[in-house]
């Protein structure tokens, strides 16, 4: 099957820090990857280069058969990048919501401001979307009167009625309190459901082994493993794959 | 602690509590009353001195009141321009401190480091005597606006370079991740959030302006308060009379304004931020 993300060779550099070396790595339709790592292994820098919120130094980054190379400079590739955030949609760590708009507002401003729709319509589908994550009750509440569970389940909503090909999740629950990281991960697990392609920067094992089609761990900037989620838990390759699984499961009790 | 006092303890903790309470809600409203106290002693002192000891002629108060009050109307009219002006330029100069771009983040730097070395007065008399010379020949009341407009906008420029930088990095992120163009970014996602940031600053900056728009007297051609006030104190050697008129004309618009602001403040911090 033809892969809907694909990056290869991608390097990044952080001033003169190396944090992604000759990164390769595709994703199909309908496909859920996860990204593991102890902090600092560059997973969410990975993920971070595929809609460009971080300029790579070197390399390719295909999605959906747009191909932006790290080196092209041009007012056709700003376009093209353009195209690839509309592809893209991006769930963050911290939420990030516009705390002067209220919740349906949030949802449709993508759509109404960014692709000119018709605010009727746009209204339709946030509402739609807000449904499906359980919040359609708190619309027309401001983000600062909800839990964190329930800003990110609207920034998951208002990522969705963008209509993307791929959403890409940045540790999205690490943030939370633990009580409420379970609501969010149902929502993901449901929007996994539906068929959307994800790409899951993440320290939930649990969510890895059970949703994940796949699951890349990686270390100093590389990807040191790639396999399917029983696999990976069962007999990882690597040592520091091992070394890291072990310290969630004893962490988790 | 032994069990039988630790039972009792709830019941005496809490009237222990509310006594607490009580003598710092006293103690508070003491502090009050005090504060309230001193100001009327201070004034009916200062009624006093200028109803006794202190010669007042009531005859000349009572013939110029209305002249002088007539300035308020200018007074305020030109630091409503000169703010809305100042404003923009703050927020120009906010921008370019911000930008990528030398030439712009020069201009800005500039700007500002040329405007608040100098003093208002100078500019004032800059733009009113100096600028005759280069043939440009500007009415009093624009030489006023445009010094104060552009002083302030030096000033106030520190105030939404503050305000556009509490915006979060994450928040452009996100509206960049969405698709939007820079220009989007900020028209729809940092702009809002900046400005509801510098509106209660601002407010004290026009407030200051209503009291350094008295310098624009110094043109001798716009007609506010202060210069209704020298204009009628020196013609009768008048001046004790005249500038108290002024002195409590700025106060009590100061008092408003204040007022005002406080209450803009707190229903912002209501908002939803």
């Amino acid at each position: 099957m033809a892969s809907i993300v694909q990056v290869s060779k991608l390097d990044k550099y952080f001033g003169r820090l190396h944090v992604l070396k000759q990164v390769s790595m595709d994703v199909a339709p309908r496909e859920v990857v996860c990204i593991i790592g102890r902090s600092g292994s560059g997973k969410s820098t990975l993920l971070r280069c595929i809609n460009f919120l971080e300029e790579p130094s070197f390399g390719t980054i295909e999605v959906d058969g747009l191909k932006v190379d790290a080196s092209q400079k041009s007012r056709e590739r700003r376009q093209l990048v353009h195209d690839v955030r509309l592809k893209t949609g991006m769930v963050f760590q911290e939420f990030n919501l516009f705390p002067h708009m209220s919740v349906l507002e949030n949802v449709i401003e993508g759509p109404v401001t960014v692709k000119g729709m018709d605010r009727a319509k746009a209204v339709a589908l946030a509402e739609e979307n807000l449904d499906s994550v359980g919040l359609l009750f708190k619309k027309d509440e401001y983000p600062n009167r909800l839990s964190g569970g329930q800003k990110q389940r609207v920034a998951i909503a208002r990522a969705l009625t963008m209509e993307p090909r791929v959403m890409l999740f940045d540790e999205p629950t690490s943030a939370l309190d633990p009580e409420l990281i379970g609501e969010v991960l149902n929502v993901m697990k449901k929007v996994a459901k539906d068929g959307m392609t994800m790409l899951v920067v993440t320290h939930e094992m649990g969510f890895a082994r059970e949703v994940a089609d796949r699951v890349l761990v990686m270390a100093d900037g590389e990807i040191i493993e790639d396999s399917k989620p029983d696999n990976l838990f069962s007999k990882p390759k690597d040592p520091r794959t091992k070394a890291l699984i072990d310290r969630y499961r004893t962490g988790s009790g | 602690m032994h069990p039988d006092t630790a039972a009792s303890l709830p019941n005496s903790a809490t009237s222990q509590a509310e006594l607490l309470y009580q003598a710092q809600q006293r103690k508070d409203r003491q502090f009050q009353v005090f504060v309230g106290a001193t100001w009327l002693i201070i004034l009916l002192f200062l009624v006093f001195l200028f109803s006794g000891p202190i010669k007042i002629d009531r005859q000349f108060v009572a013939d110029n009141l209305l002249f002088v009050a007539g300035g308020l109307g200018e007074t305020i009219r030109i630091s409503i321009v000169s703010i809305t002006f100042a404003t923009l330029l703050a927020l120009l100069a906010a921008l370019g401190r911000l930008s990528p771009i030398p030439p712009v983040y020069a201009l800005s730097t500039f700007y500002v480091s040329l405007i608040r070395g100098t003093p208002l007065y100078l500019q004032i008399f800059f733009f009113f005597l100096a600028l005759p010379q280069l043939g440009i020949i500007l009415p009093g009341f624009w030489a006023g606006v445009i010094a104060l407009s552009l002083n302030y906008g030096a000033y106030m420029s520190e105030i939404f370079r503050a305000g556009l930088s509490s915006v979060g990095k994450g928040q452009r992120e996100a509206a960049i991740a969405l698709g939007m163009t820079p220009w989007q970014t900020m028209r729809r996602v940092v702009l809002p959030q900046a400005l509801r940031f510098a509106i209660p600053p601002t407010g004290n900056e026009f407030i200051a302006m209503t009291k350094d728009s008295a310098l624009v007297a110094a043109t001798g051609f716009v007609h506010e308060l202060m210069w209704r006030a020298t204009k009628v104190g020196r013609a009768q050697f008048h001046n004790l009379e005249a500038l108290i008129m002024a002195a409590i004309f700025y106060w009590i618009m100061t008092l408003i304004l204040t007022a005002l602001q406080s209450r803009i403040e707190s229903r912002l911090s209501k908002g939803d931020r």
